[in-house]
This record gives C-alpha cells, sequence and structure tokens, in this order.
C-alpha cells in the first residue's frame, strides 16, 4: 500500500508540475478525476498507472500530432459534489482538452452531463452504471469498462450454458447489487427458460458476516446462487464462503470474482470453486501483446497488473488513435474519428461502438482455482465471451435514450 | 449434535449457532460502550473506531508474527492491549479535562474523534483489503445437523460467556469493580472518601476500550478489515446499549442476544428483507421498555 501511495501521490505531485511548467500550448491536456483515498484505490492506482503507461509512450515517440499528451488529476473522495466541482475547475481553469474517471457512479454522470454543457469529451474508466451510455448517454461521453447491465448478461450468457435450475439470488441492497442481479436474471431467463428462482436475500451495503446468510440459503438447497456484491462485499462474502464451506456445496457467480483485485488480498484463502466474470486477466489470454503488457507494467510498477490498469491503458491509446485519425487538435473531429474506431490492445482487436461510444471488450467467465505458479488463486476453465453476445442492441439503446 | 436436531429443524439450530457468534462480538463491543457510558456518562461514539483500529492491529501483529496459529493468537491478546492503551492516552490527554461538560458537548467531542481516529487509520494503513489468518484448525466448516457452520463462530460462542464471566468477576470481586460502580451512582461521593477518581475514569475507559478492541481482534479473521468498518457497528452497539439499558452490562447482553438472533432468524424467515428484524425488535423494545429492559444507572 504504501508504494501505491507514494506512487499515487508523486503522480497528483507530477500531474501539477506538468500543469505548471506547460506553457506551451502544444500539450493535449486531460484532466482526471478520480477516487484516490480509501478503499477504492484498490482499482483507481492501476487505472492511473494504465493511462501513464500508455501516454509516456506515445511521448517518448514524439506524442501525437506533434503534441505531448500530458494530465492532472483531482481526487474525488468518492463523493458526487466534489467530483463536479473539480471537473468544473480542470475545464474553466486548468482548460483540459478531456475528461476522465471515476469509479463513482454518481460523479460520472454529474461530470457526463456536465461534459455535454461545456462539449468536452469524457471517457468514464470505471463506473458501471448502465444509464452512463445509456438512457443518460450523449454525444460527448465514452465508455471504457462494462456496465452493470453488460455484466448480468455475459454472465447469463455462459450460466445458460451449464446445467443448473434451482437459483438462488443474493446481493448489496443498492443499485449496483440490484442491477446486476436483474441483468442477469432477466437475460438468463430469456436464454432458458426452465431457470427457477428459490429466493433471494439482500443485505445493507458494508455488511461485514456473511454467514447467517449463507447458512440460510444453503437450507433452502439452491443449485446455483448468483451473488451481487461489490466493493469490499467481494471479498468479504468469499471470506464467509471459505469458512462455510459453501464454494463446495453449492457452487455461486460473483462479477469479478475471478479478478486479480480480488483473490490477490485473499492470498491462498480464497475458495476454489467460485464462479466469475472480468474484462481482464493478466494470464489470459495467453498471446505476445497481453505478455508484452504485463511484462511491461510489471517492469514499470513492480506488481502484475489488474482489471484498472488496462481501462487506464486503452484509455491512453483511444485518445493518441482518436486524434491521429483525426488530424488535428480539434474536439468534434475527435468525437467523429473515435465512433467506430479499432484499436490493437492487449485483449484483442477492440471497437468503440458508434451508435452508444461503449468500448466493446471481450469478457472472461472462469472458476477460481489455485494453482502453483501464484501465492494467490487464478481463473481457470476461462471461456471468452465476445462483446456482441452481452452488449445491448444498438436499438435498445435508441429506445433508452428517448 | 445429531440429538438436537430431534428438537428442532437443523436450519433453525444452524441460524441460532450463528446468530449467538455475531452477538458475542457484538456484546464484546457494547458492553465496553455501555461500561464507559454507565461509570464516565461519556456517549463515545469513538468506540467504533476503537474497534476498528483493534482490527487493524491485530492484521499488523498477525503478520509480524508471521500469520497462522502464532500470529492468530498474538494478535488476539496484544491487540486489546494496544487499543486499552492508545485510550488511556487519549482520555488523559482529551477526556480527563472535560468530564464535567455537558453531554452535547460530549457527544461532538467523540463524534470529531471518531473522525480523527478514521483519517489516522487511512493515513496509517491505507484504503486496502486486509484479513487476518485463522490457525488451521479453526478453518472451514464442521457439519451440525447436516449443514455446515463455520469453526470459529462456535469458538466464538464459547469466548462470549467466558467475556461475560471475566466482566462479572472484575465488577463484583474486585476493588477497583466496586469502586467503579459506586462512582457510577455517585462520583462525589467516591471522592468524598479518598479515592482518586479521575484514575477510576481512566482505568475504566482503558476497560471499556479494551472491549472495543478485543470485539475488533476477534472479529478481524472473519470480516475485510478495511475503513468504514466501524460505522455499521457502532450504531448497533448504541442500539444494545439503548435497548439494555444505558450502563447495564447484562442489559447489553441481553440487547446483544436480541440483536444477534433476531439478525439470523430473520434472515431464515424472510431472507429479502432479513435486516430489518433487528431493528423492529429495537423498536418493540423501547415501546414498552422505553428505559431499556434492564435497569439503567443513569
Amino acid at each position: 500500500m504504501k508504494n501505491e501511495m507514494i506512487i499515487g501521490m508523486s503522480a497528483v505531485l507530477l500531474g501539477f508540475l506538468a500543469a505548471s511548467f506547460s506553457f506551451g500550448a502544444d500539450t493535449i491536456k486531460v484532466g482526471i478525476i478520480d477516487t484516490y483515498t480509501g478503499p477504492a484505490t484498490a482499482y483507481t492506482f492501476d487505472v492511473l498507472d494504465g493511462f501513464k503507461m500508455a501516454i509516456n509512450k506515445v511521448n517518448a515517440t514524439g506524442g501525437v500530432l506533434g503534441e505531448k499528451i500530458e494530465f492532472v488529476t483531482r481526487d474525488e473522495k468518492f463523493k458526487p459534489d466534489i467530483g463536479l466541482a473539480m471537473a468544473k475547475e480542470l475545464v474553466l481553469k486548468e482548460n483540459v482538452d478531456l475528461l476522465m474517471g471515476t469509479i463513482n457512479s454518481a460523479t460520472a454522470l454529474a461530470v457526463s452531463d456536465f461534459a455535454k454543457k461545456e462539449k468536452i469529451p469524457f471517457f468514464v474508466t470505471f463506473s458501471k452504471s448502465d444509464k452512463i451510455t445509456g438512457e443518460q448517454g450523449h454525444g460527448y461521453v465514452f465508455q471504457i469498462t462494462e456496465n452493470t447491465l453488460m455484466a448480468g448478461r455475459a454472465a447469463a450468457f455462459a450460466l445458460a450454458k451449464k446445467p443448473f435450475v434451482k437459483y438462488w439470488i443474493a446481493g448489496d441492497d443498492y443499485e449496483y447489487g440490484h442491477a446486476i442481479a436483474d441483468g442477469l436474471w432477466t437475460q438468463l431467463k430469456k436464454l432458458k427458460p426452465a431457470v427457477q428462482l428459490l429466493g433471494q436475500s439482500w443485505w445493507k451495503v458494508g455488511e461485514t458476516d456473511f454467514t447467517p446468510y449463507i447458512t440460510a440459503i444453503l437450507a433452502a438447497k439452491p443449485d446455483f446462487i448468483i451473488v451481487a456484491t461489490g466493493g469490499s462485499g467481494m471479498v468479504n462474502f468469499q471470506k464467509a464462503a471459505k469458512a462455510t464451506g459453501l464454494a463446495q456445496k453449492v457452487p455461486f457467480y460473483q462479477h469479478t470474482a475471478i479478478e486479480l483485485s480480488t483473490l490477490e488480498p485473499q492470498g491462498l484463502d480464497a475458495p476454489e470453486g467460485v464462479y466469475g466474470t472480468a474484462n481482464y486477466l493478466f494470464y489470459y489470454p495467453d498471446t505476445p501483446e497481453n505478455k508484452a503488457f504485463v511484462q511491461e507494467f510489471r517492469k514499470t510498477f513492480n506488481r502484475y497488473p489488474k482489471i484498472g490498469a488496462l481501462y487506464g491503458y486503452v484509455t491512453g491509446m483511444l485518445i493518441e488513435k482518436g486524434f491521429a485519425k483525426a488530424g488535428k487538435v480539434d474536439k468534434e473531429k475527435f468525437i467523429n474519428a473515435m465512433q467506430g474506431m479499432v484499436i490493437d490492445s492487449p485483449v484483442g482487436k477492440l471497437e468503440l461502438r458508434a451508435c452508444d461510444h461503449q468500448l466493446m471488450l471481450p469478457m472472461f467467465f472462469g472458476v477460481t482455482k489455485k494453482v502453483p505458479s501464484h501465492p494467490f488463486l487464478i481463473a481457470s476453465d476461462i471461456v471468452t465471451i465476445q462483446a456482441k453476445d452481452y452488449m445491448p442492441l444498438c436499438e435498445e439503446i435508441k429506445a433508452l435514450r428517448k | 449434535m445429531e440429538f438436537l436436531s430431534s428438537i428442532c429443524p437443523p436450519e433453525i439450530l444452524c441460524q441460532i449457532l450463528v446468530g449467538l457468534s455475531r452477538a458475542t462480538i457484538l456484546f464484546i463491543v457494547a458492553s465496553g460502550l455501555t461500561l464507559i457510558l454507565g461509570v464516565l456518562r461519556v456517549p463515545n461514539i469513538a468506540h467504533g473506531s476503537l474497534y476498528m483500529i483493534g482490527a487493524f492491529i491485530a492484521f499488523g501483529v498477525s503478520k509480524w508474527f508471521g500469520g497462522g496459529t502464532t500470529g492468530f493468537w498474538m494478535a488476539v491478546v496484544l491487540a486489546p492491549f494496544a487499543v486499552a492503551l492508545i485510550s488511556l492516552v487519549v482520555e488523559r490527554g482529551i477526556f480527563a479535562r472535560l468530564y464535567e461538560r455537558e453531554h452535547l458537548m460530549l457527544l461532538l467531542l467523540t463524534f470529531s474523534l471518531a473522525l480523527i481516529l478514521g483519517d489516522l487509520v487511512k493515513m496509517v494503513w491505507g484504503g486496502e483489503y486486509r484479513t487476518v489468518q485463522l490457525p488451521g484448525y479453526f478453518k472451514g466448516p464442521i457439519p451440525v445437523a447436516s449443514l455446515p457452520i463455520p469453526i470459529y463462530n462456535l469458538f466464538l460462542v464459547v469466548v462470549g460467556p467466558a467475556v461475560a464471566l471475566g466482566l462479572w468477576l472484575l465488577a463484583n470481586k474486585t476493588k477497583i469493580g466496586k469502586i467503579s460502580r459506586a462512582a457510577a451512582v455517585d462520583r462525589e461521593m467516591v471522592g468524598a472518601v479518598g479515592i482518586n477518581v479521575s484514575w477510576v475514569f481512566a482505568t475504566v475507559f482503558a476497560i471499556g476500550c479494551f472491549l472495543a478492541g478485543m470485539g475488533g481482534a476477534l472479529v478481524s479473521p472473519i470480516v475485510n478489515i478495511t475503513l468504514g468498518m466501524d460505522h455499521t457497528l457502532i450504531m448497533e452497539a448504541f442500539l444494545i446499549v439503548i435497548i439494555g439499558g444505558l450502563g447495564n452490562v447484562w442489559g447489553a447482553l441481553l440487547g446483544a442476544l436480541i440483536f444477534g438472533l433476531t439478525q439470523s432468524l430473520g434472515i431464515l424467515i424472510w431472507p429479502q428483507f432479513g435486516i430489518v428484524f433487528p431493528y423492529a425488535a429495537v423498536v418493540t423494545v423501547l415501546i414498552f421498555r422505553p428505559t431499556g429492559l434492564l435497569k439503567s444507572t443513569w
């Protein structure tokens, strides 16, 4: 943590330095608003580091259109009002060309609304509200990460092929939990009408002791449990699952259960046999592109890249390729260039869909397993779900935005 | 354990055991809170922060000893003492000067203290997820009437009564216990007979915070040790203290049992709205006994 703190702090300081020493107009300036204090930093520091890696590469080769890409960061402290104030400050005082961030959905929606008014392109890196590109989507907002609806649908796509029939739904009683569960269940019902819902349990956000919930669910004897938790609930639930032996009795699914952010802190104490989905795994796909990305990230930051690193990295690449394709540092030309653009990434070719500005990332579905090569669990039996199989159709987006 | 399932269905038995283990943690924390409230008359909102600090220290100690069995036991033994030491510094430095102030002032003071301690934790340990390793023999479940119960939860069910017994002995068989009970009733009288009330308060405050630290250390292997783990707990602890009767340690025990059991059984009966049950129980108690179930020392 200390290292991450130092990296984070120095990033902030460097950002300030970069801001104060850039007298020439020959830069493309990105304003990053994200949560840089508290538990969310387990995800956000990786976004920042991934982004830095991408733009350092661009700047080392002379930048884009002869201009260097630079950035400033602001800590929104997981508070939407602070985040919005900072977005305004970045645009009005720092004159940033682009906005980027944040892990907080409420902040993302507030900043998105502001970006629309100010006509500033805004890249949403980590928050997963489906409203961002759905009903509140517009021409200036771009979404890198998958959203709750997409995560639920991706899991449904994989689970429909499994033999489970009797399901139980459990989760954090707030928007994220319900959105994932609803997205999953609606799609699963559609793909496999035979599934039954035995019951649901919803606990308050921040619940620390899941044991009574698990024992009660076991008493109902479902075939499979959909667990819709986020943040610290991910690790807490897995700990309780390990203690009660849940994963050996009834398999369960959690979005991002197989992701490094969830598995690394638990070491070898994490439960085996947990199903999960994630946009990025540092060991899969086993391609030269991914290996090169992991190697470079480890060399620079001395740790494995988590999911956020990919988000930050591709954001940097999109910005470079967007301006290169636009041929001019002009926001409207940039947006036109971005629509439908395809870039190479560590996880293969990625398209930025024109109709809703959603990046089409593949989703990996797998199950947790101990391996001798790592001091933490990794995903095995990985199935790749292509973006087209879990993203809402353009017609659906159109209907939502009316 | 098989004979038990003949008297009551396994799932209910299971929920009762899990509920009792939850009640243990709640009782340990709430008893410290109520002790301080009864003797010092300080509604200590920062009590939850000390619980959180206890968990963080337990993590640090466990890691220092390389985790595993030694790490766990050293954490459980040392963390409460460390928290007691911190609380002693806080008491001598701040509270000792402010006992005569009105409750609202004390409330604001402890609230600000909770915010300060929360930020200190953030500065010292940061926001990452952490966990304390359990000894091998506490890992995993044990079947109780065909349903799995984590072994550690059963251990907690044993710890609860032991702590209650310890508190009873402390209050009734030791000098400090007797003096503090007297001080709870009439602090001026205790001072008049030549006892240094200020140090009695300091001792009681440290004991109360020792319990908060102990709760944090005991809970550290089963939860994710992270910022904000104090928020819900302090609220629940206050509710328990209120329904038990302010300042009454046995009331805290009763309150914790009600809270823990209504929660776990509520989850079984109506899983979608399981969180409502303990709060409904609190409301019911307060309607019929507004001053709490047992006699308040206030």
